[in-house]
């Protein structure tokens, strides 16, 4: 296992290179447009060129590149010019507000989707495969920013029971988390069901499955003992992926609901150029893609002894 | 006044204009008209106004964006945090007049070239410093220094030189360096200052309240130069808590010179450019005040309980404007073609929720004091069609048409202008683009629509837009007669004198047709009923020392 984490290390590592290369060429080819950003559309050209000299944008791109690299092999991410503060003033404080939103956002999906996909799974076909099958296409097809518009519409406009945003101003509020949760949750857990679902279709139809029961052994026993363990590999998969997903595809939700976090900062970094704040926010996907990535192929190992270390 | 030759507000802004103090001239204007003496609007810009509540936190959704450096900011709402603590040497109130304020009262030669301004006393920084005319010295300098940055320097050109540096661009061409002109600001005593200017410069009060003017103390930059990490200032408030991105909170100074505030603290919340997140705020009393809500939305605000909507009409417009240096619209029958396709009171309705006033494609407002109402320029499909025929385009012409995303409203504006110039076969493609892109591409696109933000005087706009060769000259517009009388409209102190400049002025940009200019539009924003003494100013700026909670 040692020499498979270090491969993966290895290869996370050639990721982030090629990554913050590909990052440096796309964003730093017009300069120009970073002075304008900074100084504003109505600076005069002298004043745009001083900026630019004086914050090193004359250099050759491979100084200015390997600048910016031995800075961050010191733990030094640069300055955000569109915050004006060292990006990692920006970069932890909205990655742990994602965590917790993401993480409370899991702590629902997860117990949802496996109870209803093995429930659904269980029986295929039954009455209650259909409601939790329908329900979760409809869900999954119900995109964020449409479920976020009509939540806000019916808990904050017209019930009047819930906050109409979730920056957390004067604090952490629990109230302000319920309705970026439940986005989220909605257009996430029929997507997890469906694939547990199936999965655990899957491995009712399966002749161990299939022995089981026909030796007497009660229902409950062989799902539990039997079918859930196997019918499980397929959703974990899912579940992992769904963490990158949770760091950097909630834009919506979090633009929707002004609440500070990760998706909402790289947005905002995008749409201003913010060159050394973008450079962050993607190392940190690529570690936590490739984190993820080797959790799952490890957990995986222990759910399915048949799988083996390459 | 008495005769009609002046309305009130100019009547007041001449009359400071020539060193009379802003309560003396409110109170001559007062006697004359027997009216109020103040009017309600400008509450929360002077003093002396009915007693509100002292206490309570207001807290207003807007974005809290880098509050670095005064000089170089260049959106209002760095500016409106600020504007808290710091403050201007003049002050431009919702109602358009131009008052003193950090300089009690000014002194100005007849051509306007040499402007005396003499400070208040007794002002105190948050540091305990007395405010003076080092500090005056020191923001000038700086604003006109160009390794500043500050977009002053375009605004005090009267005060810079332009010479080459020897150095040639990646153009080829030599770099010209602007800086300021030597002797442009002398310091009379420790509280009084004289500016010495190239020309005659009608609008200076007026451009020392553009948002980056605010007077910063004379060792900003020695300590630090970061406002938000040491926001020392002379203003009603002082910051207790910044976060950009996040929050700005400020506490009520009592010692004030101006009067204490009556609220005890403010707070800025930033809910990102998500309009209907402010209105989901204040809808469930997360804020008591949005900075703008867009005229989208407006609906939203009369539905939600407790809500109100301020409104003011404003010199807020777009113009679809043609670089006349540029083909097709190197000919101008083919630019008064496209003028001619609107009807201006449709495309009000059409963009705007016919809130605003419709425009006469001259770029002077009804709200300025110096414009003169001129006959609405009337839908003419026939001339339109009979020019582009003469202009060789008697088959139709294609035109694309480069707009900004946000607001969705100026979209909007492209596309109706689009449909009403089918019918004479003018087809225009919409070139919708993103603000970050569109702002590189602004001046430079032979078509465009561009939002211009308002100015309290008419002449301003045209001396940045359409005066030969100026740096936002972005039709490349350049008629020697119309700079001459723009110079004279300029330089004119008379009201009822610089209007038969401005009326001229309207008339040659109205014939010349660099732009078809469908409105002015008005400006909006929520907040809650609770909210008292806040009017809305037309550049969206915020002091709110004279607001209270009821």
């Amino acid at each position: 296992m040692g020499v498979f984490i270090l491969k993966r290390l290895g290869y996370m590592i050639v990721t982030m290179f090629a990554v913050s290369v590909l990052v440096f060429l796309l964003l730093e080819i017009s300069p120009g447009t970073v002075a304008t950003k900074v100084l504003g559309a109505f600076s005069t050209e002298e004043q745009r060129r001083l900026w630019l000299e004086a914050n090193g944008y004359f250099d050759p791109l491979l100084t200015r590149y390997f600048t910016w690299l031995g800075n961050v092999l010191s733990g030094d991410f640069g300055e955000s010019i569109r915050f004006k503060v060292p990006v990692g003033d920006i970069l932890w404080p909205r990655l742990i507000n994602t965590a917790i939103l993401g993480g409370t956002a899991l702590a629902v999906i997860v117990p949802l989707s496996l109870g209803l996909g093995v429930l659904a799974g269980m029986r295929e076909g039954s009455r209650s495969d259909r409601v939790i099958s329908i329900t979760s296409i409809i869900t999954t097809s119900i995109p964020e920013f449409a479920s976020a518009v009509f939540f806000s519409a019916v808990f904050v406009f017209w019930l009047k029971w819930l906050p109409g945003t979730s920056g957390m101003a004067e604090g952490f509020n629990f109230k302000e988390l319920i309705l970026p949760v439940l986005v989220l949750v909605i257009y996430d857990f029929g997507y997890v069901t469906r694939m547990t679902r199936s999965s655990m279709a899957e491995v009712m139809m399966t002749p161990y499955i299939r022995t089981a029961i026909l030796k007497g052994l009660p229902r409950n026993q062989v799902v539990t003992n039997h079918a859930i363990r196997n019918a499980l590999i397929g959703p974990f998969t899912i579940i992992m992926l769904q963490i990158n997903w949770l760091l950097s595809g909630v834009i919506v939700v979090e633009f929707f609901f002004a609440y500070k976090g990760f998706g909402a900062v790289l947005l905002e970094a995008s749409l201003n150029q913010d060159i050394y704040l973008i450079e962050a926010c993607a190392m940190v996907a690529v570690v936590v893609a490739v984190v993820t990535q080797t959790i799952t192929d490890i957990i995986y190992t222990q759910l399915n002894p048949r799988i083996r270390f390459a | 006044m008495l005769r009609g030759r002046v309305d009130r507000r100019e009547f007041l802004r001449t009359a400071t204009l020539l060193g009379m103090s802003a309560s003396a001239a409110y109170g001559i204007a007062g006697k004359l008209t027997r009216g109020d003496l103040i009017p309600s609007a400008n509450a929360q810009f002077i003093t002396g106004l009915p007693k509100g509540n002292f206490g309570g936190t207001l807290r207003v959704s807007m974005r809290v964006q880098p509050m670095t450096d005064p000089a170089t900011f260049d959106w209002t709402e760095m500016s409106n945090v600020a504007r808290q603590f710091l403050e201007y040497l003049f002050i431009t109130g919702p109602d358009n007049l131009t008052r003193p304020h950090l300089c009690r009262r000014w002194a100005v030669s007849r051509d306007l070239k040499t402007w005396t301004l003499f400070l208040q006393q007794g002002v105190k920084w948050t540091n305990g410093d007395e405010f003076g005319a080092d500090d005056v010295l020191f923001n000038f300098k700086r604003w006109l220094d160009p390794k500043t940055g500050s977009s002053n320097q375009s605004l005090f050109t009267a005060m810079t030189t332009s010479a080459p540096t020897g150095r040639l661009g990646k153009d080829g061409k030599s770099l010209i360096s602007t800086t300021m002109s030597p002797g442009a600001i002398e310091k009379i005593d420790n509280y009084t200052v004289r500016l010495h200017l190239n020309r005659g410069e009608l609008s200076l009060p007026e451009s020392l309240y553009n948002y980056p003017t605010a007077i910063v103390h004379h060792r900003f930059e020695d300590e630090g130069g970061d406002l938000s990490k040491n926001p020392v200032g002379t203003g009603p408030f002082r910051l207790t808590e910044f976060k950009v991105g996040e929050k700005a909170v400020l506490q009520k100074r009592k010692d004030y010179w101006g009067g204490e505030p009556y609220l005890d603290n403010i707070v800025y919340v930033d809910h990102g450019d998500n309009a209907g997140a402010s209105l989901a705020a204040l809808a469930s009393d997360q804020v008591d005040l949005v900075y703008e809500t867009p005229v989208e939305q407006i609906d939203v605000v009369d539905r939600i309980p407790n809500a109100r909507l301020f409104e003011t009409v404003t010199a807020q417009t777009a113009v679809a404007r043609m670089q006349v240096d540029k083909k097709p619209f190197v000919d101008p029958r083919v630019r008064t073609a496209v003028r001619l396709c609107q009807d201006h009171e449709q495309l009000l309705l059409l963009a705007h929720r016919a809130r605003g006033v419709a425009a006469e494609d001259h770029h002077v407002a009804p709200v300025h004091p110096d414009y003169v109402s001129m006959a609405a320029p009337a839908q003419n499909y026939r001339l339109a069609k009979q020019l582009l025929t003469e202009a060789g385009f008697a088959n139709g012409l294609d035109l694309k048409i480069d707009c900004r995303k946000d607001p969705p409203w100026e979209v909007s504006l492209a596309q109706a202008l689009a449909e009403m110039c089918k019918p004479v076969d003018i087809q225009i493609k919409i070139n919708v683009m993103p603000n970050a892109q569109y702002s590189e591409n602004w001046d430079k696109t032979p078509f465009g629509l561009t939002a211009w933000t308002h100015r309290p005087l008419g002449f301003m706009v045209p001396n940045l837009a359409y005066r030969s060769g100026a740096q936002w000259n972005e039709t490349h517009y350049s008629n020697p007669e119309y700079d001459r009388i723009l110079d004279q409209a300029s330089s004119t102190l008379e009201v009822d004198k610089r209007k038969q400049y401005m009326v001229q002025l309207q008339k040659i940009l109205q014939k010349d047709a660099v732009i078809a200019q469908p409105f002015w539009r008005s400006i909006f924003a929520a907040g809650n009923k609770r909210v008292q003494g806040y009017e809305l100013h037309p550049s969206v700026y915020h002091r709110l020392n004279k607001v209270w909670l009821a």
